[in-house]
């Protein structure tokens, strides 16, 4: 096969199939194959999951149109939230088999099959990440334009915008994987090249010479021009090629020797059991690196910056950035959550003698490790255009928030943050939790222009009663995970 | 003195019966081998006796302690190695058993990782990341976190697993060893000439049940484990199943 895979152009009988309907095997497998994996993972309550996506999405953007907030505004932040999706999702796909396992046990997914099929992994890549496509764009994409639909429309926007949306959000979710998969492809390869990579596209961006939405699908959805729809999609399109492409299974190379950091990052962090030390090392060491917290937050920072200001540009209200930033960026810490508890499971924990609320604690340490110093800095970079007083109550609420997003995700999940994608009453519970802290810290952040001390009086105080209930919770996530898995 | 002692051990999950009054006695020094076909309760029975899951029913006695009341003392006390279980792929053999000695609660000098690092075999990949070794190099590093804090009781589960002959004989060497110091292994496994050729004791559970002890030492001079095997999991002939077949694989009435 000389490492080619089957065409069925040539072939004993000729009547194997060809290129095209090879692929489009694949992909109905894959898709089968990924329906039956979260039928599996979470019951049939998953299929209930748009339902939930719409719902709960159009009463978001109705409390945002609430605050004054156009729809516009809203869905630029959709754009960006959902880039950051895909920017997500492609990560996860391409850690490897081995970070798969960890998160979904002894599984065999068809994209690692090029072993033993006459396929190989550049098409199985290409398949997956077309069926990923698919996938998202119809359960999460489809009903958030819906859930948009409801609010946009009483708001006087056109239907075909609403339509709009669908498409370009589809093709924020592809720019994100593809942004993912070249990324990592290139990883595979060389990491300087990612680091000159990602420094040449932010030095463009910073001085102005890349237009970083003319250059998105986002793009498009400003202006729907066959101009546009070329270099708004063509980034996207690019990137989801130039991914397949470029990458090289994990394991495939030579085999990585790396010095003992172990010793020296357990001693620095003071850290007698080893699991925090352990955690931040998987971390540090896996795709992305440390990067990618402070990447993800960094978008959240940009998301929440660009609609706290389209909120003082449509309103009368001048919103706090420092309570808005702090509280964003504490939920966002929920990222780093899903990283830290990635690459091993609760099981693990039972074999040792070690109870499990000092694995969760371990596990606390290392995501505020992780989590708190990236947000400080990207409050640090606020001070730039906003009060430092006001960056001062972000400080205190960032923290806070993160440690109540801690208590929430450890008591509710587990080891298994990822259930909440798709496991609709999980996903409402958690959501509930969330919002009986955000909605307050909202209102704080909104109301800060008419009665800033007020505000930010009610800011550190919900921020503290929230972080009291996370400390309070992750405490018992330790003897109820213990109850649930024995 | 007793090393294992279970009574009327039972597992349920809803309707569905894992294990099944299990009663059973290993004393200290024994290389016991649990024996049985796919699903009929061997990883339960583990998982049990090191304190990962509680049983519906019955009670369990591990090295004096109970696995239910006193699970992490259990664990403290004895070493597991998991079917399938790879050491964590981004972290180095070598960190992997300083981390397994942190979690445990002793420290895992360099002289100890060395010398079981020599033992089985990875000395050259002990500062490689663990997702690139390869199989047997995972399978070694897992049998070196069972026994490093040299505990007098380990559980495997299949040990010899992707290990080439040569590392295959070197650990049951080292597991015959482990026991004649007066140390007691249970093994779970599915290679009958392995149990045949190593355990003291064996153990036959079908559907959660044990049916059969015996010590293969003591098996006819023309009869096989293999054999024996096959008459106690098979079903009888008449309950309408294929006829157990006798010592020369011949079907029998």
């Amino acid at each position: 096969m000389s490492g080619d895979d089957v065409t069925g152009t040539g072939g004993a009988a000729g009547a194997g199939p060809g290129r095209g309907g090879l692929s489009r095997r694949l992909l109905a497998r894959m898709i089968r194959e990924e329906w039956r994996l979260q039928a599996e993972l979470f019951g049939d309550r998953f299929a209930l999951f748009p339902l939930v996506v719409a719902l709960v999405g159009g009463a978001g953007f109705w409390l945002l149109t609430l605050t004054g907030t156009s729809a516009e505004a809203v869905a630029a932040g959709i754009h960006g939230l959902v880039f950051f999706f895909g920017l997500q999702v492609g990560t996860i796909g391409l850690v490897g088999r081995d970070a798969l396992r960890d998160v979904l046990g002894d599984t065999t997914l068809l994209v690692f099959s090029a072993r033993t099929l006459p396929v190989t992994w550049r098409r199985l890549l290409a398949v997956f990440v077309v069926k990923d496509l698919l996938y998202y764009s119809w359960l999460f994409l489809a009903p958030l334009a819906l859930g948009y639909a409801a609010v946009a429309l009483s708001e006087g926007v056109a239907p075909a915008a609403v339509g709009l949306l669908w498409v370009t959000t589809t093709g924020a979710f592809a720019f994100g994987v593809g942004t993912s998969l070249t990324l990592a492809g290139v990883g595979t390869r060389s990491r300087a090249a990612v680091a000159a990579l990602v420094a040449a596209v932010a030095v463009g961006v910073v001085t102005g010479r890349l237009d970083a939405v003319a250059l998105s699908p986002y793009g498009f959805y400003l202006d729907p021009s066959v101009r546009a729809a070329v270099t708004g999609f063509g980034p996207a399109l690019a990137l989801l090629v130039a991914g397949p492409l470029t990458f090289q299974p994990v394991g495939g190379g030579a085999a990585r020797s790396t010095p003992n950091r172990y010793s020296r990052l357990r001693s620095a962090i003071g850290d007698d059991r080893g699991i925090t030390t352990r955690t931040i090392l998987e971390v540090a060491r896996s795709s992305g690196s440390v990067w990618k917290v402070l990447f993800s937050m960094g978008v959240l920072f940009g998301v929440t910056a660009l609609l706290v200001r389209e909120v003082a540009r449509a309103t009368t209200l001048d919103p706090s950035y420092g309570v808005a930033v702090g509280t964003l960026l504490g939920l966002g810490a929920f990222t780093t959550y899903s990283w830290v508890t990635q690459f091993d499971s609760a099981d693990e924990y039972l074999r040792y003698p070690v109870a499990m609320d000092r694995v969760f604690a371990g596990k606390r340490a290392a995501y505020l490790l992780l989590s708190v110093p990236a947000g400080l800095l990207y409050l640090a970079l606020a001070l730039v255009w906003v009060p430092a007083a006001e960056v001062a109550v972000g400080v205190v609420v960032f923290p806070l928030v993160a440690v109540y997003v801690y208590g929430v995700t450890a008591y509710v999940t587990g080891f298994s943050p990822n259930e909440l994608l798709f496991d609709t009453p999980l996903f409402v519970a958690f959501g509930a939790a969330l919002a009986l802290v955000s909605t307050p810290l909202v209102v704080a952040a909104l109301a800060h222009g008419q009665a800033p001390t007020t505000a930010n009086g009610v800011a550190v105080g919900v921020s503290v009663l929230a972080a009291a209930v996370g400390v309070f919770l992750s405490s018992r996530a330790g003897p109820r995970w213990h109850r649930k898995l024995r | 003195m007793t090393a294992i002692e279970t009574h009327d051990l039972t597992k349920r999950y809803g309707d569905a019966t894992a294990l099944d009054g299990l009663s059973l006695s290993v004393p200290e020094g024994e290389l016991f081998g649990l024996l049985g076909p796919n699903g009929s309760g061997k990883t339960t029975t583990i998982e049990i006796l090191t304190g990962q899951l509680d049983p519906t029913e019955g009670t369990a006695e591990v090295l004096g302690s109970d696995p239910v009341d006193d699970a992490l003392s259990v664990r403290e006390a004895v070493g597991i190695l998991p079917e399938r279980e790879d050491p964590p792929s981004f972290l180095t053999p070598r960190e992997y058993l300083q981390f397994v000695g942190d979690v445990r609660g002793f420290s895992a000098a360099d002289d100890r990782i060395a010398e079981w690092a020599d033992r089985l075999g990875f000395v050259d990949e002990l500062d490689t990341l663990s997702t690139d070794l390869s199989e047997g190099e995972r399978q070694r590093v897992m049998l070196a976190q069972a026994f490093i804090h040299e505990p007098d009781l380990v559980f495997i589960d299949e040990p010899l697993v992707n290990l080439d002959p040569i590392m295959q004989a070197e650990v049951k060497d080292h597991m015959r060893d482990y026991c004649e110091r007066g140390n007691t292994l249970f093994l779970s496994t599915h290679f009958l000439e392995v149990a045949e050729e190593l355990c003291t004791g064996v153990g036959i559970i079908r559907d959660g049940e044990l049916v059969a002890e015996r010590d293969p030492r003591d098996l006819a001079p023309d009869e096989e484990l293999l054999d024996y095997f096959r008459r106690e999991v098979e079903p009888a002939a008449g309950d309408g199943a294929a006829p157990t077949p006798d010592a020369a694989g011949e079907p029998q009435p």
